[in-house]
C-alpha cells in the first residue's frame, strides 16, 4: 500500500488548493483527490511533478507500507 | 463531478434513452404484430437522434465548465477507460455469439441485425456504467 502527505505538503505550501497543485502536474483535480485519498497510485512520472512542486525527494511524497492484506 | 464523468453518463443516459424507444419498436415486429416497414428510417432517426442529443449536451456541459472541458484526458482518465472497455468486451463477445445463434431460430436477416445491434448497444450501456462507477469511487 503506498500512502503520501500531500494533504499536508499543500497546506505548508501556503494552503495550495488541489486545483493549483493539478494544474501544475499536467492531471485533473479529481486525480490530485483520488491520490491524495489513496484510491490511485499514480504513474512514476505524475509522482516526480509532486515531489518537483513541493522541492522535496520522492520519499517525502510517497511512503510504501507493504502488502494490503 | 469532473467534465469526463459528465461525458459518459450523458453517452450512458443518450443510449438508454434513445436505442428503449428503438427496440421497443425491434420487439413490437418481432414478438407483435407491428408492421416493419420503415425500419431503415427508424433506424436512421436512432443514429441522428443519438448524435444530435449528445453533441448537443456535451455542449452545453462544456460551456458551464470550460476549463475542465478543455483538458486533456490524464493517465487515471485514460486506465478508467481501459478497465471499463476491458469489462465491456466480454458483455460484447457473449451478445455477439447471441446473436449468431438466432441463426438456429430461423429468424431473419433484419432480426438477427439487430441482434448484433443490441449487442453492441449493451456493451456500450456497460462501458459507460462501469467508467460512472469507476469515476464515483476515485479509482
Amino acid at each position: 500500500m503506498i500512502t503520501n502527505h500531500i494533504r499536508r505538503l499543500r497546506f505548508e505550501h501556503g494552503e495550495m488548493t488541489q486545483q493549483a497543485l493539478a494544474d501544475r502536474i499536467g492531471v485533473t483535480r479529481q486525480t490530485v483527490l483520488a491520490i491524495e485519498l489513496g484510491k490511485y497510485s499514480p504513474s512514476l512520472e505524475v509522482a516526480f511533478r509532486i515531489a518537483a512542486v513541493f522541492k522535496v525527494p520522492l520519499d517525502q511524497v510517497f511512503q510504501f507500507q507493504g502488502e494490503r492484506r | 463531478m469532473s467534465f469526463r464523468e459528465k461525458s459518459a453518463w450523458i453517452s450512458f443516459g443518450s443510449i438508454l434513452l434513445v436505442y428503449a424507444v428503438y427496440f421497443s419498436r425491434v420487439a413490437a415486429t418481432v414478438f407483435g404484430d407491428a408492421d416493419g416497414r420503415g425500419a431503415f428510417h427508424w433506424f436512421l432517426a436512432t443514429v441522428i437522434s443519438l448524435v444530435v442529443l449528445e453533441v448537443v449536451l456535451h455542449i452545453l456541459v462544456a460551456i458551464l465548465s470550460p476549463h475542465e472541458a478543455k483538458t486533456p484526458k490524464d493517465e487515471r482518465e485514460r486506465l478508467i477507460e481501459l478497465k471499463a472497455a476491458a469489462t465491456a468486451f466480454p458483455v460484447l463477445v457473449g451478445g455477439a455469439l447471441c446473436a449468431i445463434g438466432t441463426m438456429h431460430l430461423g429468424v431473419g436477416v433484419w432480426t438477427m441485425g439487430n441482434a448484433v445491434l443490441l449487442a453492441i448497444v449493451v456493451a456500450e450501456l456497460v462501458r459507460f456504467g462501469a467508467e460512472i462507477i469507476h469515476h464515483r469511487r476515485h479509482a
